[in-house]
């Protein structure tokens, strides 16, 4: 960037190149200069940098935020309707850190037994991640930080969720993992959500001997990964009301119109699969209704052991684990599976309904699987085989093989383990912070009437001292402010209090290299040099000492994001460094290219003859 | 043309002195109060709870600390706006169990009378490593400058000493900024956080930022060789970069002003350590650091060190 010296200006160039194009379009200007060119520049990026900043501008970097416009509830059904709209987010579509929206912050401690191996200890940690994302994405958090720090700390950023025990409840609890089978009619076939649906009057289940609730899913085979479906809606009997649809909450739910959603209305209830695409409804028309898988298990009640029923859970489950085939079972075609380990309930239990359902129909019939769900979500189905001798019993542990990858059989093992074991953290959390959202909203509009006053008395100061230079600077100073404003947006950069900070700051440092330019005018000015070669002279000797200072506040941001990289993550901190960070390397920028144009402009029109304009007595010249 | 130079045993006097008295406050306990991110405890913002009659009032969040059992924090509620308090506590409890009671405890009971717009629990692990890594920030920081000042006037007879003077400047900007905070620990109870480590870095760098325009000034003049005399150069280029220092930091203080005075909060000790920062680090650029090339340039430095105080006439300054 170091500026063209004064011998060889753009004109020369762009008059020889640019003639016969130009003499077309601007017959009363024969040529146009290599100023009016970095003009045209400028306003070529402030274009995009102030579109950037518009709603379409946050609508196309998806700043969006989806509004609840219309709830209306049934009086008859008691079932509620949402109308959702998409809508530009706030405050410009900034991605706002938690002290300004609100939000949690938490760090955990990842809880180790003394005698395990580093390897073991790894897999706890990837473990407790795998789940705390796979919970938060559920649970629909925008735009959430969770990060692995250190070899035994995780990192949680909740934006939006200002109750930070909600949080830790959603992070620390145990998964629910249950054991479902499809659900047959009395001719033996598997029922589909859509014979439910299609027979309106049915009151219920269709193999009313088995209670509890339904949930809808299957898993499609594909080349590379398997589709996984699960219905977020749930069918249940009441005692009054009979079948009905509920939501997790277990408040009613009109599925047909749910079914008919726009993918977009599709995305914000969770009507996706597991690789997050919109699922419509043919697809989930077909899916299986799976029922709890039962068995009994003899149990002390009130001092007398009796045979109670219970379903197969995470209760029963001791551990999963991912495995690699030896080498000899690589040999007879074995291949990555995940092993189970059962307590002895569980060995009853499992032995029971494997033995019923692998009887039910031939293999790879949908009766034949063991659906496991995780927080009612399906997760997988795999095929109940035939134990290697009729008749013996399946024992204490099974395996689940499927054309395994290494990373699919590690999060499925992963995924059984959340449901059967505590979340190895330590509680309570080696930090936790929560901002309220109010104390945020506050903030916003203090530091942006902060920003404007400072902005305003800057620019104030600037002309007052500097006179047309400094009117000059004023506006580059404007310009400065939408460009990294935009980078801040696009990149995107999240705003804290200190961040904003930064950036008032920054506006501090972008007038200063403007400052070193005019000082170093003036000076060359009083020296007896023209106006312009003296603009000329003052860049050129300005952008040394520029660019050395600004490579020491540069140097000074990169230590500070570490810092704040830190152990807990001070969004403050980074937010601060990487504020200040793109408001130098802007502020260089338009110091160099903005405020030289507009003063190439100046130097070149009437006002180049008063010197006092530039706030030089014209008796020193 | 005005003569810094030539009063520089008054300005390096000047210097000394505040710092010492810095040092003294420092050195003595009691003064820079390390806040929760650097001790371990919770940090709770009160402000008033929407739709409740009575106003919260200092009185109010006493009684309720009182209540609540922790009347030492009672003692240290800091003001930060008229309805807005800030309340610190010491790790509660000993074992796990006992920490998650106390914390619920004390949230739920002061969420009776207020709303608790931020709550922070840091255990005291997390907390020394904060320390750790903030002492390192800092010293990578200094190290880093004096490497990169070095290397950016390589082309200088001995550019070491530009590195260094530009350390010992900022070193004198950090004692400054530190010293205050050791006074307003004392009268106010004011804490330091890792905001106010930022805030330390921030004028580092502005520090060094402003230092680097002077010494590029005296880079620029010595090969003229419009005179021999180093002093004179060093003082011509100071006078020469005089308005652009001071106009800078106005600017740069009238936007940290703007943030002090609209945002305040719990910013306002990161704000106010800029401000204190700002100012020290103009002067030390305008009158230390290029004071000390002038020193360390004539050999003054073992002289003085042998006759403290500075006592040492001087010579009749060349033009």
């Amino acid at each position: 960037m170091r500026p063209r010296s004064k011998d060889r200006p753009f004109e020369a160039r762009s008059r020889v190149t640019r003639r016969s194009f130009l003499r077309r379009i601007l017959r009363k200007r024969p040529r146009i200069s290599g100023n009016t060119w970095m003009l045209l520049f400028i306003l070529a990026l402030l274009g995009p940098a102030m579109w950037v900043l518009t709603p379409s501008g946050s609508i196309s970097l998806d700043r969006v935020v989806t509004k609840i416009t219309n709830v209306t509830v049934d009086p008859l059904t008691n079932i509620t309707t949402t109308t959702t709209k998409t809508v530009p987010a706030e405050n410009l579509g900034m991605r706002l850190g938690l002290d300004l929206q609100g939000g949690s912050h938490l760090v955990y401690q990842v809880d180790f037994q003394e005698d395990w191996s580093e390897d073991r200890k790894e897999f706890a940690t990837n473990t407790a991640l795998v789940i705390i994302r796979d919970r938060i994405d559920k649970y629909g958090v925008s735009e959430p930080v969770i990060q692995r720090q250190g070899s035994d700390r995780i990192l949680v950023q909740l934006p939006g969720i200002t109750d930070i025990d909600e949080a830790k409840d959603l992070i620390e609890r145990t998964g629910f993992l249950e054991f479902r089978e499809v659900e047959l009619n009395p001719a033996g076939e598997p029922v589909l959500l859509s014979h439910y649906l299609e027979e309106a009057d049915r009151t219920d289940f269709f193999d009313a001997a088995v209670e509890g609730k339904r949930i809808f899913g299957q898993v499609i085979p594909g080349e590379e990964e398997a589709t996984i479906i699960s219905l977020p809606y749930f069918l249940q009997k009441d005692d009054d009301e009979g079948l009905r649809f509920v939501d997790e909450a277990g408040n009613p739910v009109d599925i047909d119109e749910k079914l008919e959603e726009s993918d977009e209305a599709k995305r914000v209830d969770k009507l996706v699969d597991n690789q997050d695409n919109p699922v419509d409804k043919e697809t989930y028309l077909q899916t299986y209704s799976w029922m709890p898988s039962r068995g009994t298990i003899t149990e002390e009640v009130d001092g007398v052991e009796k045979e109670v029923e219970k379903q197969l859970t995470g209760a029963y489950l001791t551990e999963a684990q991912p495995r690699y085939p030896t080498p000899e079972g690589l040999a007879r075609g074995e291949e990555i599976d995940v092993a189970i380990e059962w307590d002895s309930d569980g060995t009853k239990l499992f032995d029971q309904i494997m033995k019923r359902i692998r009887d039910k129909g031939d293999y790879l019939d949908p009766q034949r699987s063991l659906g496991m769900f995780l927080d009612s979500e399906l997760i997988s189905s795999p095929q109940a085989y035939p134990s290697s001798m009729e008749g013996r019993e399946y024992g204490s542990s099974a395996t689940i093989t499927g054309n395994f990858t290494w990373d699919e059989a590690r999060l499925l093992a992963i995924k059984l383990d959340s449901g059967a074991l505590e979340m190895p953290l330590k509680k309570p959390p080696l930090y936790e912070s929560e901002v309220s959202a109010t104390l945020g909203k506050d903030f916003i509009n203090k530091a942006i009437l902060a920003g404007g006053i400072g902005v305003g008395i800057i620019m104030l100061f600037m002309i007052l001292y500097y006179r047309l230079p400094g009117a000059l600077a004023s506006l580059a100073l404007l310009v400065y402010l939408a460009l990294v404003l935009a980078i801040f947006k696009a990149i995107p950069v999240t705003l804290t209090l200190a961040g904003l900070a930064g950036l008032i700051l920054s506006l501090g440092m972008a007038v200063d290299a403007n400052i070193l330019i005019f000082e170093r005018l003036k000076e060359e000015l009083r020296a007896g040099r023209t106006l312009k070669a003296a603009a000329e002279t003052g860049f050129n000797r300005a952008w040394i000492a520029i660019r050395d200072s600004n490579i020491s506040t540069i140097i000074i941001c990169g230590i500070l994001y570490w810092f704040g990289s830190g152990i807990v993550q001070s969004p403050q901190v980074m937010g601060f460094a990487a504020t200040l960070f793109f408001g130098v390397v802007t502020s260089m920028f338009t110091a160099i290219v903005v405020t030289r144009t507009f003063l190439r402009f100046a130097t070149g029109s009437r006002a180049a003859r008063r010197p006092q304009w530039f706030g030089v007595k014209a008796r020193d010249v | 043309m005005f003569d810094f130079v030539g009063k520089r045993r008054w300005f390096l006097l000047a210097s000394a002195i505040i710092i010492v008295a810095g040092i003294i406050s420092l050195a003595v306990p009691g003064g820079l109060k390390p806040g929760v991110d650097f001790q371990g405890g919770i940090a709770i913002t009160l402000g008033p709870k929407e739709g409740e009659t009575e106003p919260l009032t200092l009185e109010r969040v006493k009684n309720k600390l009182a209540d609540l059992g922790h009347s030492e924090a009672a003692n240290r509620i800091q003001v930060l706006e008229d309805d807005q308090f800030f309340i610190r506590t010491g790790e509660l409890g000993d074992s796990d169990e006992e920490k998650l009671e106390e914390q619920k405890k004390l949230k739920s009971g002061l969420a009776e009378i207020a709303d608790v717009k931020e709550f922070g629990s840091i255990s005291a692990v997390v907390a020394s490593e904060t320390v750790r890594n903030a002492a390192i920030a800092v010293a990578v920081a200094a190290v880093a400058i004096l490497l990169y000042i070095t290397w950016a006037f390589r082309r200088m007879p001995s550019p070491f000493r530009y590195g260094t003077c530009a350390i010992v400047a900022l070193v004198h900007d950090v004692v400054i900024v530190l010293g205050v905070f050791s006074f307003l620990g004392r009268a106010f109870n004011w804490e330091i956080d890792p905001m106010f480590v930022t805030a330390v870095l921030a004028v580092i760098g502005y520090s060094v930022n402003d230092t680097i325009v002077v010494f590029d000034r005296v880079r620029e003049n010595l090969p003229k060789g419009i005179t021999p005399d180093f002093a004179t150069v060093v003082n011509s280029s100071l006078t020469g970069t005089l308005g652009r220092s001071l106009n800078t930091s106005v600017t740069t203080l009238l936007a940290v002003l703007a943030i002090y005075l609209f945002v305040g909060g719990t910013i306002r000790t990161f704000v106010l350590a800029l401000f204190i920062g700002t100012i020290a680090g103009t002067y030390s650029s305008i009158f230390i650091a290029s004071q000390l090339l002038v020193v360390w340039e004539r050999g003054e430095l073992g002289r003085v060190l042998s006759k403290v105080p500075l006592t040492r006439r001087l010579r009749p300054r060349e033009t």
